[in-house]
C-alpha cells in the first residue's frame, strides 16, 4: 500500500508537472494565491500566533501538491473505469484511499448543504419566470441577501485539526 | 498522452473545501510544533517537521528540502532528516528492514524514535546534546545517514 502510494505519487508529479508547464510557464500560476492561503492559515490559529512569510509559501506549495495528489488519484480511477467525467464520489474515494478519510464526512455534509441551497436557487429561478414580481423579489432576497444564507455557508464544522498523534 | 477528462460541477466546490481543511490541519500542527519549542512564529521547518511526522503527509516530502534551504545553519542536518523520511516512508518498514541485524535494529529504532518524537527540533536538540552524551550518539547516527 505504501509503495503503491509512492509510485502513484511519482507518476502524478511527472504528469502534472508536464501538463502545467505546457499550459502556463508562469510561476505564480502553479500555486494557489498566497493571500487566500494565508487567510485560511490564520483561521486555524489563535490571534497571538504569527506565521512567517516563508511558512506561508511552504504551505502554499503543499496545498497545491495536495490538489494534484488527490485529483490525480481520482483521475486514474476514472480512466480505469473508462469514464470521462470525474465526479464528487471519485474525489471522496481518492481521499479515503490516500489517507484523508477524516475529510470525507465533513465534505459530504458540506456537499449536502450545497445541493440544498442549489435547490433553493432553482425554486427562486422558477418563481422569477412567473409574473408575480413581489414573490420573485421575496425569494431572491431570502436566498441571496438574508443572514440565513451567509450563516449556512460556513455551516459544516470540520474536525479539529489538532488530532494528537 | 492525456485523454480529455471533464469534472462535474461539484468538484471545484469540494476541492476548495478540502484544501481549506488541509491548510488548517497542516497549519495547526505546525503551530503546535512551534509552541512546543517556545517559538512564537511558525517557520517552514515547523511545517517540515509535521510533514515528516505525519504519515498522510508523506506525499509532500519531495517539496521540503528546497524550502529548508532558508535555514543554512541547519541545512545539512535537515536534509539528512528529510532523506531519512523519504527512504523510510513508514517507521515500521524502517525497523522491519533491519530485523536481521540486532545492532542495526537498535540504530534504526533510535532514529525512528528521534523522528517520531521530534527530537530534531532546533533548540531542544542542541540543549539535549550539550547535557547528554547519549544524544551525541544519536546525532552521529543522523549524520551517518
Amino acid at each position: 500500500m505504501a509503495e503503491s502510494d509512492n509510485d502513484s505519487g511519482g507518476a502524478q508529479n511527472a504528469g502534472n508537472s508536464g501538463n502545467l508547464s505546457e499550459l502556463s510557464p508562469r510561476e505564480q500560476d502553479r500555486f494557489l494565491p498566497i493571500a487566500n492561503v494565508s487567510r485560511i492559515m490564520k483561521k486555524a490559529l489563535p490571534a497571538n500566533a504569527k506565521i512567517s512569510k516563508d511558512a506561508k509559501e511552504t504551505v502554499q506549495e503543499c496545498v497545491s501538491e495536495f490538489i494534484s495528489f488527490i485529483t490525480g488519484e481520482a483521475s486514474d480511477k476514472c480512466q480505469r473505469e473508462k469514464r470521462k467525467t470525474i465526479n464528487g464520489d471519485d474525489l471522496l474515494w481518492a481521499m479515503t484511499t490516500l489517507g484523508f478519510e477524516e475529510y470525507v464526512e465533513p465534505l459530504k455534509i458540506y456537499l449536502q448543504r450545497f445541493r440544498e441551497m442549489e435547490g433553493e436557487k432553482t425554486v427562486a429561478a422558477r418563481d422569477s419566470s412567473k409574473d408575480s414580481a413581489s414573490a420573485s423579489s421575496y425569494h431572491q432576497g431570502h436566498v441571496y441577501g438574508s443572514p440565513a444564507y451567509h450563516h449556512q455557508v460556513p455551516g459544516p464544522t470540520y474536525p479539529a485539526p489538532g488530532r494528537p498523534r | 498522452m492525456f485523454t480529455k477528462q471533464m469534472i462535474s460541477s461539484e468538484i471545484p466546490m469540494l476541492m476548495s473545501k478540502a484544501c481549506e481543511i488541509f491548510i488548517q490541519e497542516l497549519t495547526f500542527r505546525a503551530w503546535m510544533h512551534a509552541e512546543k519549542n517556545n517559538k512564537s512564529i511558525v517557520q517552514p521547518c515547523d511545517v517540515a517537521k509535521v510533514i515528516m511526522q505525519t504519515d498522510t503527509m508523506n506525499f509532500l516530502t519531495e517539496i521540503i528540502p528546497n524550502n529548508l534551504g532558508d535555514f543554512s545553519v541547519f541545512d545539512a542536518k535537515e536534509e539528512n532528516i528529510a532523506n531519512i523520511a523519504e527512504e523510510n516512508e513508514v517507521s515500521l518498514s524502517f525497523t522491519a528492514g533491519f530485523m536481521g541485524n540486532p545492532m542495526m535494529k537498535m540504530d534504526s529504532e533510535e532514529n525512528a524514535g528521534n523522528i517520531v518524537e521530534g527530537n530534531q527540533a532546533t533548540l531542544p536538540y542542541t540543549s539535549g546534546f550539550m547535557g547528554n552524551p547519549m544524544n551525541m550518539m544519536n546525532m552521529d547516527n543522523v549524520r551517518m545517514k
